[in-house]
């Protein structure tokens, strides 16, 4: 339906005005990026703009620092148990969120949420407070499990969304053929909910990869990127900070790439099977 | 099925339980337990005196509290405000825009936050983007953007937008279309529909979007030490301080609890009656 | 006010023909990319009538009613009311009303907050609103207790009169009607028929209404008008429409019918199973080359006993007996593998056994012949 013919929506030059907002608001939104990258390819130690000459000499030196090297290892380490750990968690999570009707659901529900309304700076203060009266020494670890506490509901949100468009006679006529509960869970509702356990843990990562407030204060002397980068940028400020940063985001973003084209790639192997299998 | 959906479901949710108990419940537990300890001890097993509480109010930290929710409640109203248009216009008008923006907002989110605001402070301090291009064009820069409590206040607006966009979109998505159709058939004009029909409907995805950007931003600490210096301290930046340099678990905690105090109050109210499984889609 | 009995007395003109019309469809063409939903359509509708456009799924009533009440401007074409073109006004500057599919009550309001609204927006006060509202209430036959009542706890049927009395509140001129019992079970769809037809009576507003289902038609409507891929076919009173079909489609359309293909021939016609007398064939007068399809329908046909004649003679064997209710239809099939229709009362069905040979016969007279154009 041509924008003009719906008398019921907005004038022609309303919806120009609102096309012409939502691309503000993405310029706004990608504005400080597009600075830090200026930033990165900045020659000079000092930095103003406009710049002056540009280089790629940051990136050498940042791809060649072992800091940021060990820096960056230990940032993948605690993503990627993160999200093995948190979709784990999430997959049985949604199913209790969503699917299963039991007493507890509601309170339950309202648990799950919890983390999500709440400051991740007081809750990484609380955590290290904690830890501290436990004895346990902040490191890498205690990140990690400060990271699936804030995660592990948002892998449950995503996988239950996935679940309440889950018929449930799909699992009913499994077990009505003689398959077990364990079995029902592997053959039916895994492939069922594997879409979204894929976006859950692509999220997962990708928080984890890239959080801030949590890892601030739970990783003791460890470090990961977001983290470096904050100290330096408080107090010994150093040309890396930008190119790091750069080369963050470009990891996140080449990741999240390979992620949707193997969901892209998925998707259409599918869609070949389905119709070769209509030509038959 | 009853009996056995009941255990599957407990069995289910334990994981989950599990890591929430230990990880959220009981930190904070002990956070309130140590807010009524005696001054800098670090330990439990002291009478309690609430003496941190006293040293709050003593010590004026409650100004740092009140200017917290402060900017919090600023900037989740002007969150409202400027998302409702694009909401809006997501929910309702466009198609594969709306697709665009969810995806181009959502992969921001991924980038930490202290990038995103150190990326304004490149934009906005003196020499950067807008300074120096300025000087560069016109010859007169402008100064004094950065270190001021408005700058706070559009850095919480800048990282806590897709957390009001989104629920709001979603909320105005759940409202039936046809009653839009309706109230114009039988008369109303465009800003009565607004008034009477769009903002009541969706009034539970609003509250949602208004409670986390008010929770969130009512905690967040980047904004007030990257963009905001010295000028104001956030009531989170104070926590970390009586956790860190000065050592003084039971201020930290009694802060802390009055900052959880206040925010889940008003989480509490709510979402006491909000249908969770009607907004998540449930059949 | 009136008493609660008595509903308000609103001046009933009857559907009179010869006055202009109160709203007049010309030209109407509505496409939607390559895609067109309504063919340059033309339409008139008669004040104080009940209009009923029937059509399958896709045939672009929807569309039209859509237009007609200002949702949605047409591509080509004139919408006129009383003489004034009002097809680029949008819906709420057109003295009309429509009840939509989903009756689009608003949830979050009571029900007289619902029927009020419109009043609302005119800036009648409260009292007032209140007061229209009860009555409406009374109109629809609803108690008075309900005008505080939430929407969701209203059954499917009292959620359809509130959304009628919200749709009378402002007096509009024009109601429209979109298939809005279309998603009610059968016992209480037949009760609403009767009070909207009721309701039409008493209010004498023009109603046009749309449906896929013809019962609900016949039932209700003055004058119905079949649609067909974006077109009208035929537009009459239902008695009009039911025995004299302009097409194949609209006999089908009007219930179970038997068609006949009939070709003119040097000789003489060309008819198919049937046998018809030479002196009818020659009252039919089909020029040669020409087609025309015989349509009879199942209540018309008689069965003949032996040595029994009649104008028009048709044989076969008997198949099977459906039971509908208080009329009974039989099926004939036919030597080229089709099959006769034959409809009486529960006391003059067929007895015989499946495969048994059956005559049937009519006279011309209970024909309607559709001429192939």
């Amino acid at each position: 339906m041509s924008a003009d013919a719906d008398l019921t929506g907005p004038r022609r030059g309303a919806r120009a005005l609102l096309a012409l907002y939502g691309v503000v608001v993405l310029a706004a939104l990608y504005l400080p990026l597009l600075a830090v990258g200026f930033a990165s390819v900045s020659k000079g130690r000092y930095l103003s703009f406009p710049i002056r000459r540009y280089a790629f000499d940051w990136y050498g030196e940042a791809l060649a620092s072992d800091t940021v090297r060990e820096i960056a290892l230990t940032s993948l380490k605690v993503a990627l148990i993160v999200t093995i750990l948190s979709v784990f968690i999430g997959f049985f999570g949604a199913l209790a969120f969503a699917r299963y009707q039991w007493q507890g659901r509601r309170a339950f529900q309202k648990l799950a949420l919890l983390p999500i309304f709440f400051p991740q700076a007081v809750l990484g203060l609380a955590l290290l407070m904690w830890f501290n009266a436990l004895g346990i020494l902040p490191s890498w670890k205690t990140a990690v499990v400060a990271h699936l506490v804030w995660i592990s509901p948002v892998t449950t949100l995503i996988i239950a969304i996935r679940a309440y468009s889950f018929d449930p006679a799909l699992e009913e006529a499994a077990r009505d053929m003689g398959c077990s509960t364990w079995r029902t869970l592997r053959e039916v509702t895994v492939p069922l909910l594997a879409p979204g356990m894929v976006s859950a843990g692509l999220f997962a990562f990708l928080l984890s990869w890239g959080n801030f407030p949590l890892s601030l204060f739970t990783l003791g002397v460890d470090a990961t990127l977001p983290k470096w980068l904050y100290a330096r940028m408080v107090s010994g400020y150093t040309p890396l900070v930008p190119t790091v940063g750069m080369l963050s985001v470009g990891f996140s973003a080449g990741l999240l790439a390979l992620g949707l084209a193997a969901l892209g790639l998925r998707g259409l192997a599918r869609r070949k099977a389905g119709q070769a299998r209509q030509d038959i | 099925m009853g009996g056995a959906e009941h255990r599957l479901g407990l069995l289910a949710a334990a994981p989950l339980a599990l890591v929430l108990g230990l990880g959220f419940l009981a930190p904070l537990a002990i956070v309130a337990a140590f807010s009524t300890m005696p001054e800098r001890v670090f330990d439990l097993g002291h009478a309690p005196d609430f003496s941190g509480y006293a040293e709050m109010i003593r010590q004026g930290y409650w100004r740092s509290l009140l200017r917290s929710l402060a900017m919090a409640l600023t900037a989740t109203l002007i969150l409202m405000v400027l998302c409702w248009p694009l909401a809006w216009a997501m929910a309702r008008i466009w198609r594969r825009f709306t697709l665009v923006i969810t995806i181009a907002v959502v992969l921001s989110l991924f980038v930490s936050e202290n990038i995103r605001l150190f990326g304004w402070v490149l934009v906005l301090m003196k020499g950067g983007l807008i300074d120096g291009y300025l000087r560069h064009w016109f010859g007169v820069g402008v100064d004094g953007l950065l270190y001021n409590p408005p700058v706070i206040v559009a850095g919480l607006v800048y990282v806590y937008f897709p957390f009001m966009l989104f629920p709001m979109a979603q909320g105005i998505a759940m409202a039936p279309e046809d009653a839009r159709a309706a109230a114009m058939d039988l008369g109303a004009s465009r800003w009565t529909v607004l008034r009477e029909i769009d903002l009541p409907l969706a009034a539970p995805g609003i509250m949602v979007g208004a409670l986390l950007c008010f929770v969130l931003s009512a905690g967040a600490i980047a904004e007030a030490k990257l963009l905001g210096g010295r000028s104001v301290i956030s009531i989170g930046d104070d926590v970390e301080t009586a956790f860190t340099y000065a050592q003084n678990w039971p201020l930290g905690s009694a802060l802390a609890v009055s900052l959880i105090a206040v925010l889940g109050g008003l989480v509490a109210i709510g979402l006491a009656r909000v249908d969770l499984d009607r907004i998540m889609g449930r059949r | 006010m009136a008493d609660g009995a008595a509903a308000k007395a609103w001046p009933v003109p009857a559907p009179d023909a010869a006055r202009a019309p109160i709203l007049e469809v010309a030209g109407l063409l509505k496409r939607f990319g390559d895609f067109t939903a309504l063919h340059s359509v033309d339409l008139k509708v008669r004040e104080g009538e009940f209009l009923t456009i029937v059509g399958p799924s896709g045939s672009g009533k929807t569309t039209l009613i859509r237009l007609l009440a200002g949702l949605e401007a047409p591509t080509d074409g004139a919408i006129l009311l009383r003489g004034a073109r009002i097809e680029r006004r949008p819906a709420n500057q057109r003295p009309t009303c429509m009840v939509f599919q989903s009756l689009a009550l608003f949830p979050h309001r009571s029900v007289a907050e619902n029927i009020a609204f419109p009043l609302k927006i005119r800036g009648v006060s409260r009292a007032a609103r209140r007061a229209r509202a009860l009555e409406l209430l009374d109109l629809l036959r609803l108690p008075q207790s309900y005008a505080d009542k939430r929407i969701q706890d209203c059954s499917g049927g009292e959620r359809q009169r509130v959304a009628l009395a919200r749709a009378l509140a402002f007096d509009p001129e024009i109601l429209f009607f979109d298939e809005p019992l279309s998603a009610l079970d059968y016992r209480l769809r037949k009760t609403l028929e009767m009070e909207l037809k009721d309701l039409h009576q008493r209010t004498g507003k023009t109603f046009v209404y749309i449906t896929h289902s013809l019962e609900e038609a016949m039932v209700m409507s003055d004058r119905i008008a079949i649609m067909r891929a974006g077109r009208f076919e035929q537009i009459g009173a239902a008695d009009e429409i039911y025995a004299r079909p302009v097409s194949r489609f609209v006999a089908e359309f009007m219930g179970e019918v038997n068609l006949f293909t009939l070709e003119g021939r040097a000789g003489g016609l060309d008819a198919g199973p049937l046998q018809i007398a030479d002196g009818v064939s020659a009252r039919l007068g089909l020029a040669a080359g020409r087609r025309a399809t015989m349509m009879i329908r199942p209540e018309g046909v008689a069965v003949l006993g032996p040595g029994e004649t009649a104008e028009i003679m048709l044989e076969g064997r008997f198949h099977d007996t459906y039971v509908l209710g208080s009329r009974i239809q039989q099926r004939i099939d036919l030597d080229d593998g089709r099959f006769a229709t034959v409809e009486t009362l529960r006391e003059g069905r067929i007895d015989a056994a499946p495969g048994a040979p059956v005559r049937l016969g009519w006279p011309l007279a209970r024909t309607h012949i559709i001429a192939e154009g």
